[in-house]
Order: C-alpha cells, then structure tokens, then sequence
C-alpha cells in the first residue's frame, strides 16, 4: 500500500495510484504559524492591517466590514499613507509551536504543509470591499499594480521567514477568484494584475524546496485554468460542479490537479445525511476517474461546517476506493 | 451615430465622465429626459444580457452602472415628480444572519438600472425589516431578498413568508448561490434568478405582467 505522500504523487502524476486520495489527507496542516489574527465563531477582530472582521454566532465564516467607519482603503490613490502592512514576526517564541509541529511530522507519509490566507486578490477587496477593488482594477490600474506589488513583497516577507523555519513540502494558499457561476474578473484583466504577482508567490516557493502548490478557490474559475498552470499551482482545491471537472481533467490533467467536485453547500448542510453524502461522492468519483483527481468537498480546510460530515465524505471515498480500484 | 446611441455606447463602455457629458449634449440637441434614460436602461439590458452569458465580469458591469448614475444625475432635476420614468420601488436585503453582500449590491445596481428606485436594508435583516420597509416607502412594486448561506436558507423561507403574509399581492424574488427555482417556488417567492442581470430582467417581468 502506497503512503499517503505517494498515492498522491501517483495521483497527479498520472501514474498507478491504489486508492483514491482522501480529501485532505496527504496534507499535514501547520495552522500554528504567526500568519496574524483570524476571526473565530462569534468574534469580531481587527487584524494587522487594521481590517474589522465579524463571525455572527452560528453562521459558516467571517466577514470583513466595509462601512465608512470601519474601511482601511477609502481612497485607491492614496494608498500608500491608508496601507500599511504588520510586521512579520521573527521571533523563536512566535513560531515554536509551528516548528514543533512540522518537526513532529513524517514527511514520507504526509506532506508538511504551510497554510497561507488571505490571498492577494482578497487582500485587495478587504482592505476596500469588492465593489471598490473590482472598479479600481478599471479606473485606477497603476495605482492598484503599485498596492497589489506591496503586497506580494508582504507575502514574500513571510515566505522567506515561513520556509526558513518550516521547510514545508506543501503550500495550500487560499484566494477565492470566484462566484460558483463566473470568475470575478476576465481571464485578461486577472493575466494583468493576478498572475505576475502569483508567479512570484509561487515561484519563490518552488524556488525553495516546496514541491507542491495546492491552491483554494471554491468557486468557478475554469477559464482561469491556463493561469492557474502558469502560476505552478499543482491541485486546484475547491472546484465547484459548474467548472465541468472531467472536461478539464481531460483537457489539462498532467499539467495541474483538481480536488473537489463535490460542492460544500449540497452535502455540509443541517440535513445533510451519509447517504447524500455517499451520492454525491460517488457521482464525483464516477465522472472525473482516478488520476488527476481528488474527490473530496470545496470546502477550503480539513472539516465539514457540521459534525461528521467530513468524517463521513471520507467513508465514502474509501467505499469507491473499494468499488473502482 | 446619434448623440442617444452615443449615450448608449459609452454607458455600455461604462465611460462614467464621458456619459454625462454626452447627457447633457443629448439634452442641449432636444431630445427629451424619458428618451434618454430609456436609452441607458436598454444599455444596462445589453450588459446583464452579457453578465449572464459569461461575456462580461462583474467590473465591467460595475462601471457600466456608475457611468448611468453618472448621466442619471445629470437628468434628476429635470425629472423631479415624473413617476412615469419609474417601475416603482424595490426592497432589497440579504436575510438574517447573514453578511454577504457582494451579490446583493450588485443586484440591486441592476435592478435600479432597469428603472426601479431602490431602498436597500444591507446584510442580516430580519423578517420583520422588509414588512417595515414595505410600510414605510411609497409605491414598493417588490422585495428581493438574498441569502448565501446554507444555513440562512430557513431565514430566507421566514423573509418571504412574513412578507406574503402583510403583503400577499406584492411580489418577492429570491437569489443566492444555494437557492434554486424549486426552493424559490416551494418558499412561496414569486420569482428567482440565478444572477444580477436576469434578476433585472425578472424585476421588470413581474411588476408589469
């Protein structure tokens, strides 16, 4: 039996996987690391970049506030004096426990993997809400390749710290690029803005003994798929139904992976029960096959919104591993 | 080309400082404010018509929206008390519990682009709210409401059903990345859409058939 390290590299390779991956097992997630401060169930927190976040009580996630009070960028412009980024921390004291962690790790079962978020193109729409940075894009092009430069020179600031210290195998990066029908912006303007700062992202990452780039977007983004390869990212996690998975397993498999096809809101639901979860999986399995594949839900971590859903999405996987291997 | 079909293209182009330039020069030649803001509202047709075929991206058709309010501005003082221009009133919300609001506002830009005045709650707004609003603003034609969330589906069911219940003639749409035309119709709503430019369309279908 493969480990769970190279039934994924058999997986995505196009070689002879025994099984297929189970959902984010292949990834040993090192959620200590001093990323900054992310807003829990009930919370409302203002991170280093000074943005207002709220997760209401018994609600899927958090939000940032974007009312006048509360906006970091009110002005594109004048970016420069409205953003400013935290420091990177880089004391031993701050990254132990992320250092234990991955030291704890065996790196022939699991990948040792970094999670990083927001994404650049989130940080853009959190510092002055979408409807802001969406327009910017059109009506203040220089001034948002200046802001979105700054920061990927941010990200790169942590990288640098973060691989120094973790060596990870993996990166999972989130940055949701999309609605569940359509990408935010066109292929060209995210070829523009997006896809030069993800070079350099990623490619310092590869640069520096990471071997996997596993990238979140639990969206549609199918036409972003050729950008996605340009970039290096590896796995694309959290693609929806709408994309068509099997078309582009067939049109790109080899080149970039695909990890989902089970859309979150159809199986993490408060009804939800095995047996839809077991359809679901099972449809996923069916139509996109064995390589280049990696059923599992578009949620972009390692559990369900409600109690044994993941649990139960893995059960599944190992009945169709059973079934179709 | 017409200095309407000029207006046309620019809003279309979303070219929000040219726009009301060529307003005011529409005008100037004599053609009448009606005209005119028919020829915008066609305009914001086109670009929903292109949002939902995947032709365009949302911030194109946020420009195209800011480019009318450009010409719209220009043209208000001239229409003051000319209800004839208008569809009515939409209220429009995202249901309790939930905070997204993206989704929501670019609908309502859109519905507003079809000739609605629009009274917008925000996110996370109760039952209760949409009936006050329905009360409190004159000629309300509809009420959209928006949820995103699995698990303000219930929230969403409870938004419709308090409002048919004060208001069981006026008409309610419903949207949002979980709701489906069956969930739309089994939660009582009178019409769905499954993204701003065919809600747009839907808004203008209901009130005036």
């Amino acid at each position: 039996m493969l480990t769970k390290r190279q039934n994924l590299l058999e997986t995505i390779k196009g070689g002879n996987p025994d099984r297929f991956v189970k959902q984010y097992e292949f990834m040993n997630l090192i959620m200590e690391a001093p990323i900054g401060a992310m807003c829990g169930p009930g919370q409302t927190i203002k991170n280093g970049w000074g943005i207002t976040f709220t997760w209401p009580e018994g609600q899927l996630g958090g939000f940032p506030i974007h009312d006048d009070a509360h906006k970091v960028l009110k002005d594109i412009t004048d970016w420069r004096s409205q953003v400013k980024a935290p420091a990177v921390e880089t004391s031993d004291e701050a990254w132990a426990a992320a250092v234990a962690h991955a030291n704890a790790v065996d790196r022939n079962e699991e990948f040792v993997t970094a999670f990083v978020a927001p994404g650049i193109f989130e940080m853009t729409h959190h510092l002055m809400s979408m409807e802001d940075a969406l327009m910017a894009l059109y009506e203040e092009p220089e001034a948002m390749h200046d802001l979105i430069d700054y920061l990927v020179e941010y990200e790169l600031a942590y990288a640098k710290e973060m691989v120094s210290r973790l060596h990870p195998d993996c990166i999972f990066h989130h940055d949701d690029w999309g609605s569940q029908r359509s990408s935010f912006v066109s292929p060209e303007m995210f070829e523009e803005f997006f896809v030069p700062a993800y070079k350099k992202i990623y490619g310092f990452y590869k640069d520096n003994g990471v071997e996997l780039i596993v990238h979140h977007s639990d969206s549609y983004a199918a036409n972003l798929v050729p950008a996605m390869i340009e970039m290096g990212i590896d796995i694309w996690q959290g693609v929806m139904t709408t994309n068509n998975v099997p078309e582009l397993i067939k049109k790109y498999g080899g080149q970039i992976s695909f990890m989902g096809d089970i859309d979150s809101g159809v199986i993490d639901f408060p009804g939800w029960t095995p047996e839809i979860v077991f359809e679901k999986t099972k449809e996923a399995c069916e139509r996109c096959g064995k390589l280049y594949f990696i059923p599992g839900a578009s949620h972009g971590l390692n559990f369900g919104c409600f109690p044994g859903v993941y649990e139960s999405n893995d059960e599944a996987i190992d009945k169709m591993s059973a079934l179709m291997f | 080309m017409s200095k309407i079909e000029e207006v046309k293209a620019k809003v279309e182009a979303g070219k929000s400082k040219l726009v009301p330039v060529l307003v005011q020069e529409a005008l100037d030649e004599g053609s009448a404010p009606a005209e005119i803001l028919q020829a915008m509202v066609d305009s914001m047709g086109v670009v929903g018509d292109k949002f939902s075929s995947g032709e365009i991206f949302v911030p194109e058709m946020l420009i195209a929206a800011k480019a009318m309010s450009k010409g719209v501005e220009v043209l208000k003082p001239l229409m003051a008390g000319d209800g004839s221009a208008s569809l009515g009133t939409c209220v429009i919300g995202t249901v309790a519990g939930d905070l997204h609001d993206i989704g929501k506002n670019l609908v309502s830009m859109m519905i507003e682009s079809a000739g609605f005045d629009m009274v917008d709650l925000g996110v996370d707004v109760p039952a209760d709210t949409f009936v006050q609003a329905v009360k409190d603003n004159a000629n309300v034609k509809l009420v959209a409401c928006s949820g995103l969330l699995t698990t303000t589906m219930p929230a969403l069911k409870e938004a419709v059903q308090t409002i048919k219940t004060a208001y069981p003639d006026l008409k309610v749409i419903v949207g949002g990345a979980p709701v489906t035309p069956e969930y739309a119709t089994e939660v009582g709503a009178d019409g769905y859409a499954p993204d701003a430019g065919s809600a747009a369309v839907k808004a203008k279908e209901l009130v005036t058939a």
